[in-house]
């Protein structure tokens, strides 16, 4: 089996290392990277400590969508040739998601919001970064509001056929089709059976 | 607007009136389609005359009449994977007065369905009698669930055509209904030919593939065929090169290509549109009569969120032969499929198509959609940001710039486009896959049958009706 995979050794996160906004204590804070945060971030009091969105926090009652909550949904999809979810093999990756407008600038529910992910697969051919894509797209567009349109990307230079591939995930017809193939659908279930 | 008519010194002022720029369109919603599909509605094609709009939604199509915005009839159990396309068939023959329907399916195959109005009308037989029992039927219509497994068994499920490999994206009916073609995923168009007799509520229907155009590089989105009842549609013809039937097809290559038969019978391309700067979801034909007497242009629309018109390129002199041959053609009564040029003395089978004006940029995504009203000749394109946008040519301004512009021989008549209204959120905060210009016959409309409304159909599986009033 081992011998069919496209990359039989990717480099894998632990989970304790995945970006995530629910960090306890300073221990996890104390990088260099946390130095600015005071600069960076406004001072108010958050209950999860960083917030990486910076211009809100006012409306707790319904809170905006941001992209450490679009990480959150895909990260947890398992890779469909190794073990590990796309977060643990950095093929989702947070500073790689991004919301435009930022939802917390919205006051019509209907206004759309585009969000935009860039993969990035494990290696130069992954002849499934395909599924992978779609997986993503599916995902999102599971639990997202309507008025959110997902834009999956291949990061440019990172993917041999990236815009080939950009440019199918990006075709509704086709990835409506592509869900409507059995094999593909089975595929993309067994990826998503990870998600919370 | 009508240019066969002389125009009066003081133009008598009309309700769709498009020829002065300063109007604008007021685009209101009307009660939507009943009942809701639920599912992502993909289109919705009106019958060329009869008040009746199929939308293809799921595996199934569901027929709205436009009399009273309720369900008329569904077609189901055709097709394994979801109906992307439909379209009406043209009449065929003098004593048929079967309605004819076309889907497509992302099951690669294509199903022709008819539905028996005779039987269904007790033995009534003529059109008339048909719309008569479409209006009559819903008339009194409360309980849909009742009339539902009746209505279904009125539509037949009479042949399918296997072929493609892939989904069928599209698929268009000749002008004479003639030709079937079909596109799709499997980056082919095929074009099939009607072989029944036409004749007779009981005829077969038989169909046979006359050519495989797979010339694109990509998914074939759109076929869509010129109109053919305009005179100026017959430029070709009297060029002595090609049958009347003109194809155009719309690909995720980016381009767009034009198809003929040749005199060997042969389909042809004989041009790429290329400017696109991503997938062309679609084309329209002009099918309003151009006062300049010119062959119908062409609107494209794509992802790139743009729509572009093409207009065929004519030489003077060949434009001068054409009129001796009509003239001679007038005195005679006789016009060749063919013409009368040799072989060895024809131009080259090539034409040329030139982007001629870019519409106004509204559209921030995919452009799903556009409708090219033969009526009023106003457009209205739809998309994934949920827009509806009204557009109107100002003809004035483009007829100013033809003397300029015929003098170099490579520039049509330049045309000006304004929006004339945009609606935000058409379906809330879902995508619109598909607008069409659609005659009323609804009690609310001021001129049944003749007065034009839009109808939109969206990710949310709702069918709406939009009021479009140029004020």
């Amino acid at each position: 089996m081992e011998r069919d995979l496209d990359n039989a050794n990717p480099t894998i996160l632990s989970v304790s290392q995945l970006p995530s906004r629910r960090r306890k204590g300073p221990s996890t804070r104390s990088g260099p990277d946390s130095k600015c945060d005071s600069i960076v971030f406004p001072k108010h009091s958050w209950p999860y400590g960083s917030y990486s969105s910076s211009d809100d926090g006012e409306d707790y009652g319904e809170e905006p969508m941001d992209a450490q909550d679009i990480y959150d949904l895909i990260s947890t999809i398992s890779d469909p040739e190794h073990p590990h979810t796309l977060g643990q093999l950095s093929v989702v990756r947070l500073p790689d998601i991004h919301l435009n407008p930022s939802p917390a600038d919205l006051s019509d529910p209907d206004s759309l919001v585009t969000v935009l992910v860039e993969l990035t697969p494990t290696i130069n051919h992954c002849s499934l970064a395909t599924v992978i894509g779609l997986a993503v797209r599916c995902r999102l567009e599971q639990t997202l509001p309507p008025n959110y349109r997902v834009d999956v990307r291949m990061k440019s230079g990172t993917h041999a056929q990236d815009d080939q591939v950009t440019k199918q995930l990006g075709d509704k017809e086709r990835v409506a089709a592509a869900l409507e193939n059995d094999t593909l659908q089975r595929m993309v279930d067994k990826m998503l059976e990870t998600c919370a | 607007m009508s240019s066969s008519s002389p125009p009066p010194p003081p133009p008598p002022p009309q309700p769709a009136d498009t020829n002065a720029t300063s109007k604008a369109a007021i685009i209101t919603p009307l009660s939507p389609f009943q009942p809701d599909l639920y599912q992502r509605a993909w289109s919705s094609v009106p019958h060329p005359t009869l008040p009746l709009l199929a939308t293809a939604h799921a595996k199934s199509v569901t027929v709205f009449s436009l009399a009273t915005f309720t369900k008329h009839s569904a077609l189901t159990g055709g097709h394994a994977r979801s109906v992307r396309t439909v379209a009406w068939q043209p009449p065929r023959g003098s004593t048929n007065k079967r309605l004819g329907l076309v889907t497509g399916s992302f099951d690669a195959t294509a199903g022709l369905w008819s539905f028996d109005a005779e039987r269904g009308a007790g033995g009534a037989g003529s059109g008339d009698a048909l719309e008569r029992e479409i209006r009559l039927e819903r008339g009194d219509d409360d309980g849909d669930d009742d009339k539902e497994e009746e209505e279904d068994k009125e539509w037949e499920f009479n042949l399918v055509l296997e072929g493609h490999e892939n989904e069928v994206k599209s698929l268009a009916f000749s002008p004479g209904g003639q030709y079937l073609a079909t596109s799709s995923r499997d980056k082919s168009v095929w074009i099939w030919e009607d072989v029944s007799s036409g004749e007779g509520p009981d005829d077969e229907d038989e169909w046979e593939t006359v050519a495989v155009l797979s010339e694109h590089d990509g998914d074939v989105k759109a076929v869509a065929w010129a109109p053919s009842h305009l005179p100026n549609a017959r430029a070709g013809v009297r060029r002595g090169h090609y049958s009347a039937d003109v194809l155009a097809s719309a690909s995720y290559d980016d381009t767009v290509r034009i198809w003929r038969e040749d005199a060997d019978g042969e389909w042809v391309c004989v041009a790429v549109l290329e400017g696109h700067e991503g997938t062309v979801w679609g084309l329209q034909w002009e099918t309003k009569e151009r006062s300049d007497g010119r062959f119908p242009r062409l609107m494209t629309f794509s992802a790139d969120g743009s729509i572009r018109v093409w207009t065929l390129r004519v030489d003077e002199e060949e434009e001068e032969e054409h009129g001796a041959d009509e003239q001679q053609e007038g005195n005679t009564g006789f016009r060749s499929g063919f013409g009368s040029v040799p072989n060895t003395m024809r131009r080259s089978l090539r034409e040329d198509w030139d982007c001629t004006a870019v519409l106004p940029k509204v559209h921030t995504r995919d452009i799903y959609s556009v409708s090219w009203s033969a009526d009023t000749g106003l457009v209205a394109s739809t998309g994934s940001d949920g827009l509806i946008v009204v557009y109107a040519e100002d003809e004035s301004a483009s007829q100013d710039v033809v003397g300029t512009t015929a003098e170099d021989g490579t520039l049509g008549p330049r045309s000006n486009w304004k929006v004339l209204g945009t609606v935000t959120n058409a379906h809330g905060p879902y995508e619109v896959n598909h607008i069409t210009w659609c005659k009323r016959f609804d009690p609310g409309a001021e001129r049944k049958g003749k007065e034009e409304m839009l109808v939109t159909a969206g990710d949310d599986g709702v069918v709406r009706p939009w009021q479009v009033r140029i004020s």
